[in-house]
């Protein structure tokens, strides 16, 4: 069964077609991309899909449950997670706070327990304190534990980004274009990371304008234009594909 | 009765109208709130007051240069406390500064003037004029004219004078604006100045009338909000027609209910408009939160 | 070492475990000992200093740690203090009850203010909570016969263990003790999941829902804590002064408690503490001069906002490094 099943969906708002009659699935453990030219929907797609934007038709199933009207934390808890575009890390927060932060789900703290000093709000503490830690050392960044957030490089930013992303065991990541702004070496790191990530079953959906990156690393590719879906294939299919290079490479 | 309520709701309603159109052509120009904007009302009517006593000029010199006083406090505060802060400080920190500021200057009234009460002695004596059975004093005249003058002037100026569409095209953007040469902060020193004369204004209008203490500027406040929650935060119109509805709707609530109602009633616009259509008259429907 | 999570990595290493028994236990030495060195007045300004800072440890919890303009405070202060002096005179309840009173309506209300915080935009809150500060005077005044209007309640004296506390000494102890049981829990819950998660959501509030954090949920439980604790200052308050009326309880008290958060450092509860020190002792002195403390207050507020954003905790984080991480993260 698909882990991810986007079955129609249409977005419109103020007179404005956003996407139009949108399907495609997700298979577990695989990587797939959305491209696209500019304008073409992709981050109304990804806000449709994790909850921020509602859709005007169609639907969205995750792990077997339709999605449709759910908040956008709700839709977190069920094991899907997203990275944002424009730095969504707690710029005033460490980088141990913010993978924290991404534990809030399961760290099992009470707030009475908390007040009144239990010693089982403290234990579910530790508990996430040392899952935290795990994290950021199969994440590779350790070091930069206590380092506040926004002293840290794009490249480290999205890393911590994609860490606290995964430290619930999502089996789904979505990726906000990932690679933007990011140098040659930040990408190769990211490569490898989003690699790991595949191998140990996180299914992936990257936005990205890289064509590069996405060809790389990608398993199946789906392109859209003008909010529509123009070609859904694996890599090889879609570098020759004709609509795909008359999207980007306009009409000869 | 009915009309006579009305009729002095007007005239309140006036004060509120000035006070809220001045806030709201400040947050237009900046986006901010401005929760000392009371405190320009305040030290308004304490101005006037100290030139006529103790000074000993009469009312309308005292009055014009207390507004130009006031219009200059308005821009040294643009100058020495928010340009410092800079264009991209978060509007909490910049509420935050009104807040300082307001507290400022009621520090200082409460200085020089202490914890007593200043009548003035009314300024114009002329007697009231009665039409078809109701009395309107030439207070109440003056203030409603004064207003209305003022409304129609800024309405004029904002959108038929070269002045004025710059300062609307800064309001729109900041950053557009001075890369067209326009010298983006002396337009809101220019705003600040003129909302604090205009707050100074609805203060001298009603001094003649009231009693003064530092602390009459946090009544007027929160009328004010009344008046652009009431009309549509941010909308001009809205805040004159929203002031002059809460001065009339204050007088019949106060004839009609209960005197006591009087002192709640803003709260009470406040809150219901907030809850039921946080737009108001004439706002926008915006997205409340996220 | 980091602000938010410090207390659990420090339990880990038993040394420094050791290390901050002994302060703790010298600090609490010194506090119990503080009656043998003040005379009544002196001493009740310490009482004061006290209930002013949980009064601004609780504000600060919504407007430093969440980061909503929310003017809610005098409202809290007051109800807590009208709930203790009503139980207290009316229902004759002793006086850990009635504080528990006042706690509980201090969390209603946090609930009542929170609820339209999830709808409001940044300033129309600000509009609204300060509106319901004056809406509650208005209450207080034409309470009739139940508050005693602008005349003033009396309240009973405290009564704990059939010890009455009668002098500001033995109030002391009383006032010492809540204040440092609620500022621990405070302290404990913000160094938690809950106080990353307000944290959070005055960062970004569009990504913490993108971990599961439901920005509303914590917003209420943001706002009810800190009316629960503004409002157990509020019946601390009440105690204090043994005469309440709704003049304590206007825009002048808000801007008080505002000002300690912020000189003190907004976002910090040492800070908090170290702002109500400040800004407490100093009235005494400039009592004689009606507006003085106004203007000097807004000045250090000024400055506050110009030149030190974290107020005097990031001051003190800067002097002395060596205390960076009990204060601020820089």
């Amino acid at each position: 069964m698909a882990l991810l099943s986007i079955k129609g969906v249409t977005v419109k708002f103020s007179g404005l077609t956003a996407l139009s009659d949108v399907s495609f699935d997700i298979e577990p453990g695989r990587v797939h991309a959305v491209i696209g030219p500019n304008g073409a929907g992709k981050s109304t797609l990804f806000n449709v899909i994790t909850g921020y934007i509602s859709m005007t038709e169609g639907e969205v199933w995750f792990e077997g449950q339709k999605l449709n009207g759910l908040r956008p934390h709700t839709i977190a808890c069920r094991g899907m997670r997203r990275t944002f575009q424009n730095g969504g890390i707690f710029a005033e927060m460490t980088v141990l706070e913010n993978v924290l932060t991404g534990l809030a789900q399961v760290t099992a703290s009470s707030i009475a327990g908390l007040a009144v000093g239990m010693p089982a709000a403290y234990r579910a503490e530790m508990a996430a304190m040392r899952r935290a830690c795990d994290l950021m050392r199969l994440m590779g960044i350790s070091e930069l534990a206590d380092r506040p957030a926004k002293d840290l490089s794009s490249g480290q930013q999205r890393l911590v980004e994609i860490t606290r992303a995964l430290a619930t065991e999502a089996r789904l990541l979505l990726l906000d274009e990932p690679a933007v702004g990011l140098s040659v070496q930040d990408r190769e790191n990211l490569m490898a990371v989003l690699r790991k990530l595949a191998a140990r079953g996180v299914a992936l959906l990257l936005v990205e304008h890289s064509i590069d990156l996405v060809m790389a690393i990608s398993d199946r590719i789906v392109v859209l234009n003008h909010g529509q879906v123009i070609a859904d294939g694996e890599p090889a299919e879609i570098r020759t594909h004709d609509a795909v290079l008359e999207a980007y490479l306009g009409r000869n | 009765m009915l009309f006579q309520l009305v009729l002095s709701g007007i005239a309140q309603g006036s004060i509120y109208a000035l006070v809220a159109l001045g806030m709201t052509i400040l947050f237009r120009a900046t986006t901010i709130v401005n929760f000392g904007h009371g405190e320009f009302f305040m030290l308004g009517a304490f101005l006037v007051y100290v030139l006529l006593h103790v000074v000993g000029l009469p009312f309308l010199p005292a009055a014009l240069l207390a507004i130009v006083l006031m219009f200059l406090l308005g821009m040294g505060l643009e100058r020495g406390l928010f340009r410092p802060m800079g264009e991209s400080a978060p509007h909490i920190s910049l509420a935050m500064m009104t807040v300082a500021f307001s507290f400022l200057f009621r520090g200082i009234a409460r200085l020089f003037w202490g914890r007593e009460v200043y009548p003035m002695p009314s300024v114009f004596s002329y007697p009231p004029i009665e039409v078809a059975g109701l009395i309107v004093t030439s207070q109440d005249l003056i203030i409603a004219g004064t207003t209305l003058l003022l409304v129609l002037l800024f309405f004029v100026f904002f959108r038929y004078t070269r002045l004025g569409r710059l300062a609307q095209a800064t309001s729109q953007t900041a950053r557009g604006a001075s890369l067209v040469g326009i010298n983006v902060p002396l337009v809101h020193g220019g705003m600040w100045g003129t909302a604090a004369a205009i707050g100074a204004i609805a203060g001298i209008l009603v001094a003649p009338i009231t009693l003064l203490y530092p602390d009459m500027g946090g009544q007027i406040l929160i009328r004010s909000f009344a008046a652009m929650t009431l009309g549509g935060f941010g909308h001009l119109g809205g805040a004159v027609v929203g002031g002059l509805l809460m001065g009339v709707m204050e007088q019949l609530a106060g004839g009609y209910i209960s005197t006591a109602l009087i002192d709640i009633f803003a709260f009470l616009v406040i809150i219901v408009v907030l809850l039921v259509k946080p737009s108001g008259l004439f706002g926008r429907r915006e997205a409340a939160h996220v | 070492m980091s602000e938010l999570t410090e207390v659990t990595r420090q339990q880990a290493r038993p040394g420094v475990r050791l290390q901050r028994c002994a302060v703790a236990a010298l600090l609490a030495l010194a506090l119990l000992l503080v009656p043998l060195v003040t005379n009544d007045y002196t001493q009740y300004v310490v009482n004061s200093i006290l209930v002013y800072a949980l009064a601004a440890v609780g504000f600060n919890v919504v407007l430093g740690y969440l980061g909503q303009l929310a003017f809610a405070n005098a409202a809290f202060f007051g109800i807590g203090a009208y709930t203790v002096a009503l139980l207290m005179h009316y229902a004759a309840l002793p006086f850990p009850l009635a504080l528990g009173g006042s706690a509980v309506t201090g969390a209603l209300v946090g609930l009542v203010v929170g609820l339209p915080a999830l709808r409001l935009k940044g300033y129309y809150l600000a509009i609204v909570t300060l509106v319901f500060g004056e809406l509650m005077r208005w209450a207080y005044v034409h309470g009739g016969d139940i508050t005693k209007g602008s005349g003033g309640l009396p309240v009973p004296e405290a009564a704990m263990f059939g010890v009455v506390a009668d002098t500001d000494k033995a109030k002391y102890y009383v006032i010492l003790a809540v204040v440092a049981a609620v500022i621990w829990s405070t302290n404990r819950i913000l160094r938690s999941r809950v106080g990353r998660a307000f944290v959070a959501i005055r960062e970004n509030e569009l990504a913490c829902a993108s971990l599961g954090i439901s920005p509303g949920r914590y917003k209420v439980i943001a706002f009810v804590w800190s009316g629960l604790v503004v409002a157990v200052a509020g019946g601390l308050f009440a105690i204090l002064l043994g005469r309440i009326s709704p003049e304590s309880f206007n825009l002048h008290q808000l801007l008080l408690h505002f000002a300690i958060v912020m000189i003190g450092g907004i976002g910090s509860l040492v800070g908090s503490i170290m702002g109500a020190v400040l800004l407490t002792a100093a009235p005494e002195i400039l009592r004689n001069f009606p507006g003085l403390e106004e203007i000097i207050f807004s000045l250090l507020l000024i400055a506050v906002l110009l030149f030190l954003p974290r107020g005097l905790a990031g001051l003190a984080a800067r002097l002395v490094p060596a205390l960076k991480e009990r204060l601020y993260r820089e």
